[in-house]
């Protein structure tokens, strides 16, 4: 070989080397090409930006946010908002993967009752003070749904909808009128409530065709469960506030009254109205039941679902245990920013604005006809002429708390608590058994995700 | 060399330059979205993996910290993942066990009769049958949830047409016949009229493919019809029936969607929660997908040992 010639891995190593130096120089900053300072220098124009959000694929939602968007483009030019929306089930695959890639999108809607585990996890901006301080939050919105979006004294989202199961109950106005009742009820107990629904039942043979009370459901389990604990004047947490406690007198004297309206009362067939069948969101649309403990949120999916529904219909408020009203509310949908958004500050604006601007909170909210969660559209007057069903719901909303960090809300929620009661109303344990089977499933569950 | 040898040489060398040239694309796709994701699978099975939280590497350490084989063991203790996944493992066994004999029992005997019939009447059954089998599992799940409705289903009605009480079908965890819950029973009457047109399919093809000339003979032999059928047909079947087990024993291993749309995520008290949705819910209602990946590794052991086993047994040493 001779001297002039490279070997290859010389040559590999020059180029190598050229090509470094030639990526070096290009990395150097850039002279200023124009002046930056000094009279009769234009301020620079704000750059362009994409933001990406991301929503669950709800019409109406899709809608409202299609219409908060446009109208923060058109203040903001120089931002244009890439809406994407997917199938519910999809929605949470694509932000659990995208977030593990660190490519979610930068503004997210999500379900209040999600964020604490999260914002645990890390995979969630907090929103900057100069956004929202957390005193303003609270000056702002209804404790209940903003708690969702605290984790350890930090904020890490804004609340569009405060998500209500309790303090009303919808009703079927022909029925009352069928059996005699007088509408709209007035129930100072529960036991009035039970005393019409028994009327209301209507059975062919040994099958139960409209259910006096339907509250046999997934949700609505849980949400009397909780509501009938804390109106006792207990509270399902342990003291240590981590674990819960189904074995209290008040959370047994509560399951005792669930499992008791469906067993000795009859207001509902467990086996034939339950969270697998005739689930009440539908079957109340359907003719199927009387009194339906949904909340509001139920109402467009209803009319969307059932336009051929004709009878008339109307929330009426719900009786308590106590001297007051106490429930435990799961928070609602928000907006949540990415901690990897290129254009985080924007992100928040863009989700101040739509969840903390009065007036697009309260378009929001109309066009999803979801609960307020800022006070200021909740107490609006003129939110009933929109919205006339929401009536008594809004009555309620002061004495709601966010239920807390079960750490697993939906095994809970569904495994546990909706589970367990339905097959002790269907005979399969006794109230001890089933409570005691909450409690050590329940508590496993959490020691099991603490423990991690 | 001579020049035949070379040119052949060059050929074989051009062959394997295209070869390579064609398969590497589908290789590289090959391991870049199943096999890298296999692996990836495998490896979060030694974490307490979930996306929500914040790792080190790759996402794994820091939030998703390494528990070692905890995942696999976390399968067989009193947790309450370890019952959900042994109720899973009951429901799915009792699914695929049932499934299997009723297809077979249904589709081999209808086929049979099928392909004696004339050929334009069977195009007819042929298409009425399939029909189900090409339809989506979500509407066949949403149609057969409605004919089971306790109020207003179809098998309700008739029941109480003709004077027999109706019952919660899908609901009613407490009813059992054998000590299978009867929820149970509906979702594998379901599975098997949305399958049965496949196996059908496959076994006409079967029966076609057995040469005429085996049962003249036989006829001349003064076999009967029957003894036809199990003296020739069903031997010379063996190895569509070999398949036709494998197939349907595998697609009742993986069987997810009649029980979570027609059976709301699992029936009443998870009598109806199979393997698969056991995987689904652990991810991504749960959030812990590395207990979801072992779970799904059992599975997948599951499936394999049973495949190899049903594989040896009917193995066949003959052609014809």
């Amino acid at each position: 070989m001779s001297q002039n010639q490279l070997s290859r891995r010389e040559f590999l190593r020059l180029g190598a080397m050229t090509a470094a130096g030639a990526l070096l120089a290009s990395c150097k900053p850039a002279g200023p090409t124009t002046p930056t300072e000094g009279p009769g220098v234009q301020p620079p124009a704000e750059e362009a930006i994409t933001l990406r959000m991301w929503s669950h694929q709800n019409p109406s939602f899709v809608a409202a946010n299609e219409a908060t968007i446009a109208k923060f483009q058109e203040a903001n030019p120089t931002v244009t908002i890439a809406y994407e929306n997917f199938p519910y089930d999809q929605f949470i695959q694509t932000i659990q993967t995208s977030m593990a890639a660190k490519n979610e999108a930068d503004v997210m809607e999500m379900f209040g009752s999600w964020v604490q585990s999260y914002a645990k996890g890390g995979t969630l901006a907090e929103v900057p003070a100069d956004i929202m301080s957390m005193s303003k939050a609270q000056e702002l919105f209804y404790k209940a749904p903003l708690d969702g979006y605290v984790w350890e004294g930090k904020l890490y989202g804004l609340p569009n909808e405060y998500n209500l199961e309790n303090g009303a109950v919808l009703t079927n106005k022909r029925m009352f009128e069928e059996a005699g009742i007088a509408f709209p009820p007035k129930w100072d107990s529960w036991d009035a409530l039970v005393a019409d629904a028994k009327k209301l039942v209507k059975m062919d043979g040994d099958v139960m065709t409209v259910a006096g009370f339907h509250y046999v459901n997934g949700d609505g389990l849980g949400f009397l469960y909780w509501e009938g604990v804390l109106e006792r004047g207990a509270d399902y947490f342990a003291n240590d506030g981590i674990h819960l406690n189904f074995l209290s007198p008040e959370a047994k004297a509560t399951v005792q009254w669930l499992v008791d309206m469906a067993v000795v009362d009859k207001v509902v067939d467990p086996f034939t109205f339950n969270p697998n069948s005739n689930w009440v969101g539908t079957s109340f649309f359907q003719g199927m039941v009387a009194i339906g403990f949904i909340g509001p949120w139920i109402v467009p999916e209803g009319k969307r679902n059932y336009p051929d529904f004709a009878d008339p219909w109307d929330y009426v408020r719900c009786p308590y245990y106590g001297n007051q009203m106490s429930f435990a509310a799961d928070s609602g949908w928000g907006k949540v920013v990415s901690p990897n958004s290129p254009h985080i500050a924007k992100a928040w604006e863009f989700s101040r604005f739509c969840a903390a601007d009065a007036a697009n909170a309260r378009a929001w909210n109309v066009a999803t006809s979801t609960v307020p969660a800022l006070k200021a559209v909740a107490e609006d007057p003129t939110l009933l002429n929109d919205m006339s069903w929401l009536g008594p719901s809004l009555e309620v909303l002061p004495y709601g708390r966010y239920v807390g960090m079960l750490q697993d809300r939906d095994y809970i929620w569904y495994t546990v608590i909706a589970t367990r009661l339905v097959e002790c109303m269907q005979g399969q344990r006794s109230v001890d058994e089933t409570m005691a089977l909450m409690h050590e499933e329940a508590n496993a569950m959490i020691d099991s995700k603490l423990s991690g | 060399m001579t020049t035949g040898v070379r040119r052949r040489s060059r050929l074989l060398r051009s062959q394997h330059i295209f070869a390579g040239v064609t398969l590497t694309p589908i290789m590289a796709y090959m391991m870049f979205f199943a096999l890298l994701p296999m692996v990836w699978a495998v490896v979060i099975t030694l974490f307490r993996y979930s996306p929500t939280r914040q790792g080190d590497v790759l996402g794994l350490g820091g939030g998703n910290p390494f528990v070692g084989l905890r995942n696999y063991l976390d399968l067989f203790s009193a947790s309450p993942n370890g019952q959900l996944f042994r109720v899973a493992v009951k429901n799915t066994l009792i699914f695929a066990l049932l499934v299997l004999p009723l297809n077979l029992l249904i589709t081999l005997p209808l086929a049979v009769l099928i392909e004696s019939v004339r050929e334009r009447l069977k195009v007819v059954f042929r298409t009425i049958y399939f029909l189900p089998t090409v339809t989506s599992m979500v509407a066949v799940a949403i149609i057969w949830g409605a004919v089971y409705n306790p109020t207003f289903g179809l098998l309700n009605l008739a029941l109480r047409a003709v004077g027999l009480p109706g019952r919660p079908w899908l609901t009613d965890a407490t009813s059992r016949v054998l000590g299978v819950p009867i929820p149970m029973f509906c979702v594998i009457v379901t599975y098997v009229w949305q399958d049965m047109g496949y196996n059908l399919v496959i076994f006409i093809a079967g029966l076609q493919g057995i040469p005429e000339a085996f049962h003249e003979a036989a006829v001349v032999d003064g076999a009967n019809a029957w003894q036809r059928f199990w003296r020739i047909t069903l031997p010379l079947l063996r190895p569509t029936l070999t398949f036709v087990i494998v197939m349907t024993m595998l697609s009742s291993w993986q069987q997810f969607v009649l029980v979570d749309v027609m059976m709301g995520h699992g029936g009443p008290s998870n009598v109806t929660r199979t393997l698969v949705l056991h995987v689904y819910e652990t991810a991504f209602r749960f959030q812990e997908m590395g207990l979801a990946s072992t779970v799904a590794m059992a599975l997948f052991i599951i499936i394999m040992v049973t495949t190899l086993i049903q594989m040896r047994i009917l193995r066949k040493e003959w052609e014809y």
